[in-house]
């Protein structure tokens, strides 16, 4: 009951605006001292040694040098514009763009941080010079950056994977159809909205001089400097030259030599866009740092085992059982870590669903899905937290908050089409 | 009469199977031999989130137990390595016989007391594959530069014959194998390599020779241990003997099913044993390492010893007994 | 009022320095990584010393950033009330903060974070893997010595707060790491 009670002060306590991660930690620290004592917190050592030796979060400061970099030499603007203007008169041609370079990103990467902090870094200056209405551009950014979670590889998958019992191969595979869909229903989301009100993402001006011809090929000219970029990060991952991490280190330092070629290049470029990198980096893993204070103590006052309990309580009717356990899932997930609702949570439902002959794959997939929706849930969702800490001070919190609704709807809508129509995505609700 | 409640935290994450079986059964039946009067708590990797930090996290008392293998340790206290199996070593039946009756656990004891901790095995895997590979390895030469995910001792063997042993991340093995970032994986055996799908990808599955009995271990922090009366005491050692032996049966189950699916749905994969030459130059290369271990440490000398001069013994029984039934086997059928 | 003054400029110096550190850190790993995968690629080779050195310098990164970005106020907050608000309270806000949250929460990670290196000193713990690094409790260290670098930074962030109540300092808008994008 303690860890219920926390997550209600650490709801009001965030509402102070102290920063996050150490609203976090000190609602922690006291609620983890009252509880259990000073020596709870001898723990802490250990966590932070299991963030210091996850590597696959060396991704994160990895890819946001290089979306530094990329915007302090101007190159995201060039990529992001250029795409727009291929758009020709169309509105929403910047959004969808995000939307397709976040694709791009998701494929080469599973770290939602990550992707979230580039995409802002890369095309928010970009869809906020061209007059994009708040709430549009940071939805957008906050769903294509959060893409990364189930266009594979992915690490929610793999942890899935691990927790299932299920190979990591045929997840990816199945978690392929609903990806495109969801990044489908992004772009026919903004082409609609855009068509009904088009001054929330105005086209990109055409030069009067030029030909819609010239224009296109110019546009085109523009964009492969900075795509062949993504192209050698995402090719370097295919190839198996280097991990999904290592590529990220591979992107910041073609920013860089993009950068000479472009004579762009400085040493105080660099530096400051290390600066940069670093300030970021810290804003992530203080989160990172105190949520996991706040896990700690959430767990070793008895809240795993109450989550236990309630999931008991479940219907043993297949269609019940989905419907309820789906609902819990996404609930949950407004307040609770994916890692540790797959590993609290999934391992209870787990036996339940096999035993109402439930495909497991087609289980994972809707879990996954699920999951990558609480990145996006207001109050405790990451991806808001992370492109808040990128963002102008004019865009407020609660724009961010407003800006996800529809792309988190539309996640709901693809789950639902996963649940009732497995078949369009290729595979079957039961064995 | 008193209660007791102990705290075990493991390396493994929740639910893992067969090694997460052994402590729930542990804990199991340590309650209900005690009647209520002893029960064990168990945390998994995701809640103490310190897979690696059994040990200190046992040797501080912020757990009272711990479940893990010894060669984890290898890196804090060297002689920890030798507690868990040994390429080209004794088997797990060998292991358990010089554990119980040759004075390994002595020898275990010796090396854990000073942290304040007492040790005990706590289940065997039994014989662990040798990985799986994407090309096969006909000679000395497919070795050399080969990138393989293999850790610990094992790893220092196989780079003395040439092999890259190379670090990546968990959650990136399966891409950087299929992707040949790396040319081969070593994980455990059958049950446990199937969950990483590794068949999919590489067909080559080769013969174990570097874990031939690795024993998972029981940790226990001495003050507790000290604080527990004299019959629950007992029950513990019971409970815990108990269970190793149900992990290395579990282990055979789980390995034998697993095998019959993999043989059934992919028959991409082919099993494969080392030619000759390699062997040989790994068990020379490994006798020369446990030289050198030997010269460093006089505690570590005495080990390697007793393992050696406990196997030679050993082995010569199995040679007319196992072996000379399966040679036997092997013509008939 | 002077030496709150001259004890907040000592604190913000301490904190940029742990934002050097960083920023060096981090461009060598960069390289690091960057060379571990063209050595495995076009030479074959790899070292595992050199890839454990990787996380080591990640870990350098985040850690010395964090009292970094306590300085430069780079840590995300929720705006719903904080940005509507005046110096003034914003300033109690961050000097109850930074004496609550910020100041003990370090000083525990400190406490347990030494015994934790000091307890990897004694054993000479070092990596298990072929060709790993050794004296693995530099890199423990670095928890309790950023420890005591958050607490200075969250002293900073109190001193700061002090100077803003009386009049002489202001927090400016939307500054330090908010508005990268
Ligand atoms: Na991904
Ligand atoms: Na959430």
């Amino acid at each position: 009951m303690i860890g219920i009670i926390m997550f209600g002060v650490a709801l009001l306590m965030l509402m102070l605006g102290f920063p996050v991660a150490f609203t976090f930690g000190g609602v922690a620290l006291f609620f983890g001292i009252f509880a259990e004592g000073m020596d709870l917190f001898a723990f802490m050592p250990y966590r932070i040694m299991s963030v210091m030796q996850n590597t696959v979060l060396m991704a994160v400061p990895l890819f946001i040098f290089m979306g530094v970099v990329l915007q302090r030499t101007k190159l995201a603007e060039q990529l992001l514009s250029s795409m727009g203007r291929l758009f020709g008169g169309l509105p929403g041609g910047l959004a969808i763009s995000t939307i397709l370079v976040g694709a791009l990103l998701a494929a080469s990467t599973g770290v939602v941080g990550a992707s979230v902090v580039a995409m802002g870094l890369i095309s928010l200056p970009v869809m906020m010079a061209h007059k994009y209405d708040k709430r549009l551009s940071t939805g957008t950014i906050c769903a294509a950056g959060t893409l990364g979670q189930i266009v594979p590889p992915s690490i929610i998958l793999i942890i899935l994977g691990d927790v299932l019992g299920l190979p990591v191969g045929d997840l990816f595979k199945a978690a392929v159809w609903p990806g495109v869909v969801l990044i489908g229903l992004y772009i026919v989301y903004i082409l609609i909205l855009t068509r009904f009100k088009p001054e929330t993402a105005p086209a990109m001006p055409a030069d009067p001089d030029r030909s819609r011809k010239q224009e296109i090929v110019s546009a085109l000219l523009a964009i492969i400097p900075p795509l062949a970029l993504i192209v050698v990060v995402l090719g370097s991952i295919f190839t198996g030259i280097a991990t999904p991490t290592e590529s990220a280190a591979l992107g910041g330092v073609g920013a860089v030599v993009l950068a000479l070629i472009y004579r762009q290049f400085s040493f105080q470029m660099v530096w400051d866009s290390a600066r940069d990198t670093v300030k970021v980096t810290a804003m992530v893993f203080a989160i990172l740092i105190g949520a996991t204070a706040f896990s700690m103590v959430f767990s070793y006052t008895g809240g795993d085992y109450l989550l236990e309990e309630w999931m008991l309580q479940l219907p043993g009717e297949k269609w019940g059982f989905i419907v309820l356990a789906m609902l819990v899932i996404l609930v949950l997930g407004f307040f609770i870590d994916f890692v540790e609702i797959s590993f609290i949570i999934v391992p209870i439902l787990a036996p339940i669903a096999e035993a109402l002959g439930i495909n497991m794959l087609w289980f994972a997939i809707l879990i996954a899905m699920n999951l990558q929706t609480s990145f996006l849930t207001p109050p405790f969702g990451f991806s808001l937290f992370y492109l808040k800490g990128v963002a102008p001070p004019q865009i407020k919190t609660t724009d961010i908050y407003k800006g996800v609704l529809p792309f988190i709807l539309l996640q709901i809508l693809v789950l639902a089409m996963i649940i009732i129509f497995p078949g369009w995505f290729g595979m079957s609700s039961t064995y | 009469q008193e209660k007791f409640t102990l705290r075990m935290a493991e390396t493994w994450g929740p639910n893992f199977p067969i090694f997460g079986d052994t402590t729930k059964r542990f804990a199991e039946n340590v309650e209900k031999m005690s009647n209520g009067r002893l029960q064990v708590r168990i945390d998994s990797a995701n809640k103490h989130k310190a897979p690696l930090g059994v040990f200190d996290m046992v040797k501080a008392g912020q757990y009272d137990l711990g479940h893990s293998a010894s060669y984890y340790w290898k890196g804090k206290v060297p002689e920890t390595l030798y507690f868990t199996s040994m390429p080209f070593g004794m088997n797990a039946m060998e292991q358990y016989a010089w554990f119980y009756h040759g004075g390994g656990m002595e020898l275990m004891q010796e090396v854990y007391e000073p942290h304040n901790m007492l040790s005990f095995p706590g289940g065997n895997t039994g014989v662990q594959m040798g990985g799986w590979f994407r090309k096969e390895i006909k000679s000395l030469d497919d070795l050399k530069g080969l990138k393989m995910r293999i850790p610990g001792f094992a790893g220092e063997v196989f780079a003395e014959v040439g092999v890259n042993p190379t670090n990546i991340a968990p959650g990136e093995l399966y891409t950087a194998l299929e992707r040949n970032t790396i040319d081969a994986v070593e994980w455990v055996g059958p049950a446990l390599d199937l969950r990483l799908g590794f068949q999919q990808i590489a067909d080559y599955y080769y013969t174990g020779w570097h874990e031939p009995a690795t024993e998972l271990q029981f940790l226990v922090n001495k003050k507790v241990w000290e604080k527990l009366p004299q019959d629950l005491q007992e029950i513990m050692r019971i409970a815990m003997r108990t269970a190793s032996y149900d992990m290395l049966v579990h282990s055979q189950h789980e390995n034998a099913k697993a095998w019959a699916n993999i043989k059934e749905e992919y028959p991409n994969v082919q099993i494969k044993q080392f030619p000759q030459d390699i062997f040989q130059a790994m068990y020379d290369a490994n006798k020369k390492l446990l030289k050198e271990a030997a010269a460093g440490s006089e505690i570590a000398a005495k080990i390697i010893e007793s393992q050696q001069n406990y196997l030679e013994q050993s082995r010569a029984y199995t040679d007319i007994s196992e072996r000379a039934y399966l040679n036997t086997m092997a013509e008939v059928e | 009022m002077r030496w709150i003054i001259k004890l907040d400029e000592g604190l913000g110096k301490l904190s940029n320095l742990c934002g050097w550190i960083a920023i060096v850190a981090l461009i060598l790993m960069t390289a690091n990584v960057f060379y571990d995968v063209i050595t495995r690629y076009v030479f074959n080779d790899v070292s595992i010393g050199m890839q454990e050195m990787e996380w080591h310098l990640y870990s350098v990164v985040f850690l010395f950033g964090i009292p970094y970005a306590l300085r430069s106020d780079g840590h995300v907050r929720v705006d719903v009330f904080y940005n509507n608000w005046g110096q003034k309270a914003r300033a109690w806000v961050n000097l109850v903060g930074a004496l609550l949250f910020v100041i003990p929460f370090a000083y525990l990670i400190g406490t347990y974070g030494y015994s934790f290196a000091i307890d990897a000193y004694q054993m000479g713990e070092g990596s298990g893997d072929p060709g790993g690094l050794p004296h693995r409790w530099i890199i423990k260290a670095v928890i309790p010595l950023t420890a005591i670098f958050t607490a200075t930074a969250g002293l900073g962030m109190a001193t700061f707060a002090l100077r803003v109540l009386s009049g002489e300092k202001q927090y400016e808008e939307g500054h330090g790491g908010e508005g990268l994008a």
